[in-house]
Parts: structure tokens; sequence; C-alpha cells
């Protein structure tokens, strides 16, 4: 049976491609920098330009489709995901390395039919590296079949994190004990590239064993979630319950092994919810 | 005035045919020893690239003196003289070695009369060779770099290293510099998983600062002075001249940047690297 999805999906990794491209050609100008939630949380006209030329592109050719975008949502537009073919999409997931040329920059597209990721595609356009990945066919890197490692010993492990954008001292502290937690497993390293889908393709390609993050976005993770679990991975919530990636919180991990055992060290927060109505 | 431009270029050479023995053994398996705690790994490969290393250079030059991280660890004396010393090591980053994660550097530096003359730090798998001479500038295959001159502490990306070290001293003091600084704010805070490449940042200009308690002279001789050549800075951790065997090391865009960071961290008691037999604190080679 032919593949219902097969075009869009075509459709995303072209897109993602030339997007890389404006992202590459934007990186040789000046990057204006504008801040969003903290004067961390930073945002750059290439992130809008970025995502007006994703979501052109695909109402062209998909004019039914629905959008979930960072820039849109910052802008006002809702972000509530319903069963429609949905594009999530982060234009530049590493902004803030975007804006220093840090070299982890990626472009991330996750596409969700019935509340269901379909398929994933994450562009990391630095290193020129296409993970993809279609529910029920695997994870992929620029072609090559990705899988996770197999290790099930967290002393033996590497787990990849990030310290957000929140500067909240609440926030801040339980991410560092957290922290510290982890470490004193002891685990063989931490690492930070500097953006969740790119974490997350790490652990797909089995480099990393874990990663885990509180504070992250849906449009952070919904691609690169796919990609972890068609290559052998696992999702869990950092209190161990399923995943919801509308919580902003998030373990993706090579086993549920690795995963549980993280949970027993994260020290839980809720940010606000990504689908929670807007304040008044 | 001696002009070590030829131990340049050969040190550059043989650390491109060290590199094809570090990208084989890469996709294997590796057979894993502890060396200083258990995130402190040693593999073959560090120890046969070492002896590669040194053998070659021994043949070209033998009046040179060496000191190597293998070498060191397996009982020789760590010593810096004025002799012309090449100081190296094999495999930076051999966690991320035995993980496959793809940042693992072969990191030479050369010193004369106690001064870094050169330093070459190859990131293999990215095939990016960063190297600088005193007084010749700084490049990155081929290309020169510079630091971003970023004065301002709040709009750095600043890149820095857990380390081997497991105890609650050194993971209480590391953990605690981290959040610090994420409140001063910072824009963010990196690591990559090898202490030379992390380096290399700050000269290209995608990072402002590194700093780190605990590597050694071998870590960052070689990215020292690229940093330096780039127009950044090196300093000890708490503000004072760069002492390669301290175990300390910040490095910079600017002056202002590395001091508002030697005002926010605390180091963690650490062993010089040029003192015998110690047995204090946590870590240390012995």
């Amino acid at each position: 049976m032919a593949d219902q999805w097969q075009s869009s999906m075509d459709h995303a990794v072209a897109i993602a491609r030339r997007a890389g491209e404006v992202v590459r050609e934007a990186l040789l100008d000046d990057r204006a920098v504008m801040t969003k939630s903290s004067s961390v949380d930073l945002v750059t006209q290439t992130d809008q330009k970025v995502e007006q030329l994703i979501i052109q592109s695909v109402k062209e050719k998909f004019p039914t489709h629905r959008f979930i975008g960072e820039e849109s949502v910052a802008a006002g537009e809702s972000c509530v995901l319903t069963d429609c073919p949905t594009w999530i999409i982060d234009p530049i997931d590493g902004t803030t390395n975007f804006v220093h040329a840090f070299p982890f920059v990626a472009v991330s597209i996750g596409f969700s039919v019935n509340k269901q990721v379909e398929f994933g595609v994450v562009y990391s356009c630095l290193e020129d590296k296409m993970f993809t990945a279609r529910r029920g066919k695997g994870a992929f890197c620029n072609g090559q079949p990705l899988e996770v490692s197999e290790q099930k010993d967290i002393q033996q492990s590497i787990v990849a994190t990030e310290f957000g954008s929140s500067r909240a001292p609440e926030a801040v502290d339980r991410i560092f004990c957290s922290l510290k937690n982890v470490l004193s497993i002891p685990v063989h390293g931490l690492r930070g590239a500097g953006t969740a889908a790119i974490n997350m393709c790490l652990v797909a390609s089995g480099c990393v064993e874990a990663y885990y993050e509180i504070g992250i976005h849906v449009w952070d993770v919904a691609a690169g979630s796919l990609i972890v679990c068609e290559a052998g991975g696992v999702l869990m919530d950092v209190e161990g319950g399923e995943v919801d990636l509308m919580s902003r919180r998030i373990i993706a991990a090579n086993s549920r092994t690795i995963a549980e055992r993280l949970v027993r060290e994260i020290a839980p927060f809720r940010p606000p919810r990504d689908d929670a109505p807007p304040p008044n | 005035m001696a002009n070590w431009t030829d131990c340049l270029n050969f040190g550059i050479s043989i650390a491109k045919q060290a590199s094809e023995v570090v990208l084989s053994a890469f996709q294997q398996h590796k057979e894993v020893k502890l060396k200083s705690s258990p995130a402190d790994l040693v593999t073959e490969t560090d120890q046969r690239v070492e002896k590669i290393l040194i053998s070659a250079i021994r043949n070209r030059y033998p009046q040179h003196r060496f000191i190597g991280e293998e070498s060191v660890a397996a009982g020789e004396r760590l010593e810096l003289t004025d002799s012309p010393t090449w100081i190296i090591d094999p495999i930076d980053g051999t966690v991320n070695f035995v993980h496959r994660f793809p940042f693992v550097a072969i990191s030479i530096a050369f010193t004369f009369n106690k001064q870094i003359q050169f330093g070459i730090v190859y990131s293999c798998v990215e095939d990016k060779l960063f190297y600088a001479q005193r007084g010749g500038g700084a490049f990155l295959n081929g290309e020169p770099l510079y630091v971003s001159g970023q004065q301002d502490i709040s709009r750095c990306v600043v890149v820095t290293e857990i380390g081997a070290e497991r105890d609650d001293v050194a993971l209480s003091t590391t953990t605690s510099n981290i959040c610090r600084l994420l409140k001063l704010p910072v824009h963010g805070v990196r690591a990559l998983g090898t202490a030379a490449v992390d380096m290399c940042q700050v000269a290209t200009g995608g990072a402002d600062a590194y700093y780190h308690i605990g590597m050694h002279c071998w870590d960052i001789a070689a990215s020292a002075i690229i940093v330096q050549e780039a127009g950044g800075v090196v300093m000890d951790t708490d503000g004072s001249e760069f002492d390669m065997m301290s175990r300390r090391v910040i490095a910079a865009s600017s002056a202002t940047v590395a001091d508002r960071i030697a005002q926010v961290i605390q180091a963690f008691p650490c062993c010089r690297d040029d003192e015998d037999n110690c047995r204090c604190g946590a870590t240390g080679v012995n």
C-alpha cells in the first residue's frame, strides 16, 4: 500500500535542506538578536524568516494541513494539537548557538496525524547531517540507518542535557540538583551541544545513552522523538510515566533501564504546558 | 632566535598520520581501563598513538624531550625544563572516543625555555586542524581565527567540562560554578567532552570563554596558544597568570570576560601536574 504521507515527508526533507541553506548564508552576516521570555531566550529575523519559508511552502502544496511553529506561537498562534495533519516546526533549534556561530544548529520538522508523530526530520545544517524517521520504517542519518547504543549500565553511560533558558532561581536550582545527582551515580560524562533536536539525534546515533531536559517545547522534540524511537530507543516523562510532548519535559534513552535509572535522579518541576491557554 | 616552523610542520604531519589510527579504531569496540576515577578512561589506542608520535619525533629530533599523558601515567617523571619539549595528549576526549561521540582530538604543544612556541589540535572526526605559532596567528584548516571580542558576560556562551572527578567536593564545586555562571546570566553553557576542542571554540569565536579545573597540561597547552594567537586571553581561575601546570585555566575572548569568570568560579584542591608523589585531594595522577 502506498504511504499517504510519503510526499509530505519528501517535502519536509527538501524544505529542511533549503532552510539550512538560508541559515548558513545568514551566518555570514550580522545576526541581530531579540529576546523572548527572558534575557537569554533569543530569537533572530532568520528564525522568523525560516519559519515563514517552511509554512508558506507547505501551505502551497498541502493547503489543508495545520501548523504549530515556534515563532508563530510566539506571535500569538495556538499551540493546541488536533487530529489534523500538523507540521510542528522549530525553524532554528539552537538559536543561541546560531547567534554565536557555535556549530550546532538544526531545522526541526515533526509531522503528526491523530496526535501521533508520523515522520520527523532534523537537519543539522552546519554539519550537513539530515536525520529522518518514518513511523515503522527506521531512522537514518544521510541515508545510513541509526541504532541506539546497547549500553545498559548507567555507570558506563554518557548523558546529554541542557540548562535551558529559564533563569528563575527555583528552576535553576532543581536543574542543578538533577545534574549533581546524575553525575554522582557516577556516569561517564555529561554533554550539551545546545540544541534539544541534535541531542536527541545523538541518542538515536548511539553516541550518548540518554538525553533529558525540563523546559523544552513541543517543537524542539517532536521530530527527534520519532527518530529516537525508530532507532530503537524509548521516551519517558521525567517522573517515569508516559511522555507527553506538550508537557515540556522529556527523557529520550536507549532503553527503559537507563531511562528509569535517570528518573530516580531527576528533581522534577512543572513549567507551564505548551498547550495551556495563554494568561488573560 | 630559534625558528620552530619546521617542528610545527612536522607536528602537523604526524598528527594527521596518527589520526588514521584513531579513526580506524573509532568505530570498533574498545577495551577500556580506568585511571584515577570511574570516569577517567584509557584505551590501547591512547597508548599506541602516543608511542607513534613520540617515536616519530625522537627519530627526527633526538635531543627533544616529552611530556605525554600515557607516559606519565606509566610512571615517567613530569618535569618541564628549558629544553625543547613536546607536550602530548594522544586522544583528548577518550570518553567520547569510547562512545563514538564525534569529538576526539590529538593535541600537541611545543615549549622552549618553558614557553609555549606552538600548538596543534587536530579534531579528527570533524577533520578540523587548529594550530598556532607564537607571533604567527591562529588557523583552522588554513583559515585565520579570531576570538569574538565579547566584553559583556551576559552575552557569552561559556564552554566547560565536568571532568573526571566524581568525589563530592569536586562535583559540588563544579556544579555550583556552572549554576552561578548561569544566574549572572550568561547566554549558555556548553560541553563537548574535550578540553582541547572546547578551547578551540573560543579561538573560532563560536564561544566566548572556556574554563576548567582538574584538567592536565597536555589537555590545554596547545589550545592555550591557539586562543592567544586568535586574540584571546588565558589566565588562572583565580585571575593570576596562566600556569599550565596548575590544572586550572580560563580562556576568553577578552580580559574583561576572563576576570568576571574568575570572580565567580571557585577551584577545588588539585595537585599540580609537576608535583612529585602527590597524595592530596581526590584528583591527580597518583
